[in-house]
């Protein structure tokens, strides 16, 4: 595994992707080669009264330049004051840490199950895929959201080339209810098919498509979040428990799980 | 050093820097049993710090040895197994296996977790329980003993005293703070143990205030801890008396912090012309 590295970034590029949705690039980070989709970055923030890091997954790297891009949700203190950072600001960036996704087999099937922002680490392995070149029309993407406003940077998965199915809660865009719906309708239909599951989002439909999973025995990850007072296996505080009993860190023995394995609350 | 419960058992540090930067590592507590601690969440932020409740989750004294002692023995620093327990027994019996560790250097006795229903404070917050629990496992490790003291006691140095006639070595002060706090929303604890003990810089003055206490009224050194995270916190608590220092939450935010705070030691002593940090040890107390 690469070795994690804290590192003073800049913020390079901001990008208002409204409704309290943000992308930032961050810069010069030495590891963004090394950075395989699924894995996170642990940000401090230059502001007193929030003591511990942030974690965010990595949405899209520049090699060459070094950058990485991070995309939220204002959702909390932490995301507020990111939010209001701009160009030029300094962040304190550790990283990579955590576990990446492992990459299917050439001839599968993939179906990418995204749940408003936990597009962006998926977003980055599709785009890992078809640099890899798999065909990126073997690669259904699942992308719900309470409401179109939820569903930022379509037209940019959709660039990537894959199917983009998009549904909402009301309505407002794609087909009206729950993203889960929509997969398993993709799934009886494509019965047939050799196909592999990646999933991130909210921990309810993290269950559902676990249990998706399961009901149609197709082998698949997930993308968990949690709150991370470390981010490198010491506090175990991020502890998720785990289906065969005891407990895993998702800092370090995930955030990517396979399948089957977390105990997800009924 | 670091503190026990804020560096594992050194493996994860050891990655970012080698551990001989440190003066000593102290562990997770060890226990009898291996233990999964309590179920998540097990952490909340809180204004200047933190609660956790993790329930001692650790290895066990079996695997400990087995598996963590052979990693500790290519790493060159102390080693500080932190023991915990539910009775008097159980510390007994982990310390005895850990007198005959040879990379073992010191045990420091967790007489103080608030976050266990049985034992572990039990014994920090009695006089008479600290001293018997330290004066038993005296008997059987004849290495360096410290003893780790609780802040939520009507009085701290009564503690002290009483693990100094137990026989301990050393103090190392404080423990967290309990706490708790709430979702106002759903009106749950953030913790499913409800409470937690409180760390991070919020407690520092509290931690100073202990040290002092406990500097005046008793012989033993004293490790500081307490939301500590740059050397101008490590100065503070050595003029209240602390000869040594531990760095606990703080290494969550930045795992590097104990080598920061050692080289802004260095320039701190060489801007006050002083050639060693003893020269600061209780400077508060001549005032």
């Amino acid at each position: 595994m690469t070795k994690a590295t804290c590192e003073d970034t800049f913020i390079v590029k901001k990008r208002d992707l409204k409704n309290d949705y943000f992308s930032l690039v961050l810069a010069p980070f030495s590891q963004t080669p090394n950075i395989k989709p699924g894995q996170f970055v642990h940000l401090r923030l230059p502001a007193t009264d929030v003591y511990f890091r942030r974690a965010f997954s990595v949405a899209a790297i520049s090699p060459k330049k070094k950058e990485i891009e991070i995309i939220f949700k204002v959702f909390g203190r932490g995301t507020r004051i990111l939010g209001g950072l701009d160009r030029g600001d300094h962040i304190d960036l550790m990283g990579p840490l955590g576990k990446s996704f492992t990459f299917p087999e050439k001839t599968d099937r993939v179906i990418m199950v995204a749940g408003g922002v936990g597009f962006p680490p998926l977003m980055f392995l599709t785009e890992e895929l078809v640099h890899h070149g798999y065909n990126p029309k073997s690669i259904d993407f699942f992308y719900g959201g309470r409401s179109a406003t939820d569903l930022v940077e379509r037209a940019r998965i959709k660039k990537l080339g894959v199917n983009l199915h998009l549904t909402t809660n009301n309505g407002t865009l794609g087909d009206k209810g729950l993203i889960t719906n929509a997969v398993e309708g993709f799934m009886k239909k494509h019965s047939q098919s050799k196909l592999r599951l990646y999933g991130c989002g909210p921990e309810r439909m993290l269950k559902a498509v676990d249990d998706l999973s399961g009901k149609y025995h197709i082998h698949g990850q997930l993308a968990l979040e949690a709150l991370m007072p470390c981010g490198i296996g010491i506090c175990l505080g991020c502890v998720v428990e785990l289906k065969e009993g005891g407990f895993d860190r998702v800092c370090v023995d995930g955030p990517v799980f396979d399948t089957g394995v977390v105990k997800f609350a009924p | 050093m670091t503190a026990s419960g804020c560096a594992g058992y050194g493996e994860e540090l050891a990655e970012l820097y080698p551990l001989s930067k440190l003066g000593a590592l102290v562990t997770k507590s060890i226990t009898r049993q291996p233990r999964w601690g309590h179920k998540p969440p097990r952490t909340v932020e809180t204004p200047g710090g933190m609660l956790n409740a993790i329930g001692l989750a650790n290895v066990g004294i079996d695997d400990f040895l087995k598996s963590k002692i052979p990693f500790l023995e290519k790493q060159i620093t102390k080693v500080i197994v932190n023991v915990a327990g539910s009775t008097i027994e159980e510390y007994v019996y982990v310390c005895e296996r850990l007198a005959d560790c040879e990379r073992v250097d010191m045990v420091e006795l967790n007489i103080s977790c608030p976050n266990v229903d049985e034992g572990g404070i039990e014994f920090g917050s009695s006089p008479a329980m600290t001293e018997k629990s330290v004066s038993e496992v005296r008997k059987v490790f004849k290495k360096p003993l410290i003893a780790k003291l609780a802040p939520n006691v009507t009085s701290i140095s009564e503690i002290a005293k009483a693990a100094e006639r137990g026989g301990a070595d050393a103090l190392s002060l404080i423990n967290s703070v309990i706490g708790t706090s709430i979702n106002i929303n759903t009106w749950k604890p953030h913790l499913t143990n409800v409470t937690g003990g409180l760390t991070g810089p919020a407690i520092k003055p509290i931690a100073l205030a202990m040290v002092r206490d406990v500097y005046r009224k008793c012989k033993l050194p004293i490790i500081g801890i307490g939301g500590i995270t740059d050397y101008k916190d490590v100065v503070e608590f050595m003029l209240f008396g602390a000869t040594a220092i531990q760095v606990g939450t703080q290494l969550f935010v930045d795992p590097t912090a104990p080598l920061k705070i050692i080289d802004g030691l260095k320039k701190y002593l060489k801007s006050k012309n002083l050639k060693s940090v003893n020269e600061l040890v209780g400077k508060a107390h001549n005032n």
